[in-house]
């Protein structure tokens, strides 16, 4: 297993789904950054988070979103970009979930572009939320030396300082 | 086992970097959202939500709507004709769907689950402004599956054509 987490291939497998969770997560975030008294009522809609906190969730997290996306995209702090996906991931499967276990006839709100009509919650979005995570998770878990940024600023680091001979 | 998993340099590093990316984008999320043009929206919401989800709450009584009632325009309002097919075809409400009342039929399930779905804050129906008015029937019928916020337009179709002919 260990052999296996440390295979360098990772990295390439990983760039194409990197790129693609960034071009879903940046996706995401445009019409929320647009409009967010539309998505704080989506966030409303699914009657979870207190009122209090619903406004605060509707303007921060659409940021958490395209700081996410531009990071994996670019290889910049890949790993914690995909922790904070896989963490929001989670957080919508569940209330999708809890959408679902409710009987909510409701518009999913992750996509503006689609109407509420093309867009409804159902098993199928959930599958798809749980898609995604195992995605966000195998960047997380597998992409221990992503291609990008990270890689370009690991080689132009400092030297390592000599290790003293015993 | 979370807590020895945090002595890990990656597992701390990448942990404390998501945090960081966190707080940056809260930061960085309410001063935008404070100097917005439009004035952004409360941090903190007071009001509950109008929210158009079925609840068993049920109450036929539709309060009306005057034709000049600026919601009319509005983006989340879902604009209703009750008419017939022909009439709707001749002349409708720039945002209106048509769905057809039939005083014998009741209004289809699918209709229902599409209103409920709009993502519309408020639902303006609108019929034949006779008596009894078609849109009325039908306001009353939405709102009797659950449906809250449902209103219909005084005088109808007729009432709503003169105001935009008016303008």
């Amino acid at each position: 297993m260990k052999r296996f987490a440390s295979w360098p291939g990772h990295a390439w497998i990983a760039l194409p789904v990197r790129v693609y969770l960034a071009a879903i997560f940046l996706l995401a975030c445009y019409h929320k950054i647009l409009d967010p008294h539309a998505f704080a009522l989506d966030v409303a809609t699914y009657q979870i988070l207190p009122l209090a906190l619903v406004n605060l969730m509707a303007i921060v997290l659409p940021w958490i979103e395209l700081a996410t996306g531009v990071m994996l995209l670019v290889g910049l702090r890949t790993r914690p970009a995909a922790l904070l996906i896989a963490g929001m991931m989670v957080v919508f499967t569940m209330a999708l979930s809890i959408a679902l276990a409710k009987g909510l006839d409701m518009s999913c709100g992750c996509f503006a572009s689609q109407g509420a009509d093309e867009d409804p919650i159902s098993w199928t979005t959930l599958v798809r939320d749980a898609v995604w995570l195992a995605m966000a998770a195998y960047v997380l878990f597998f992409d221990k030396r992503p291609l990008g940024l990270d890689r370009l600023l690991e080689r132009r680091g400092p030297p390592v300082a000599a290790q003293p001979n015993p | 086992m979370p807590m020895k998993l945090l002595e890990n340099p990656t597992v701390k590093a990448t942990v404390r970097d998501a945090v960081l990316i966190v707080v940056g984008c809260a930061a960085f999320g309410l001063a935008f959202n404070g100097l917005r043009p439009s004035g952004g929206i409360p941090v903190v919401q007071r009001e509950e939500y109008d929210l158009l989800v079925p609840c068993p709450d049920i109450s036929a009584e539709v309060d009306p709507l005057e034709p000049t009632d600026p919601r009319l325009g509005a983006e989340r309002t879902l604009v209703i004709d009750a008419r017939e097919a022909e009439a709707f075809a001749a002349w409708h409400h720039a945002s209106a769907r048509n769905a057809v009342y039939d005083f014998l039929d009741p209004l289809p399930e699918e209709t229902v689950r599409e209103i409920a779905r709009s993502g519309a804050a408020m639902v303006a129906v609108y019929g034949d402004g006779a008596d009894p008015d078609t849109g009325r029937e039908l306001a009353k019928e939405i709102a009797s599956k659950g449906i809250r916020n449902v209103y219909f337009v005084r005088g109808g179709a007729p009432a709503l054509r003169e105001r935009s002919t008016a303008r």
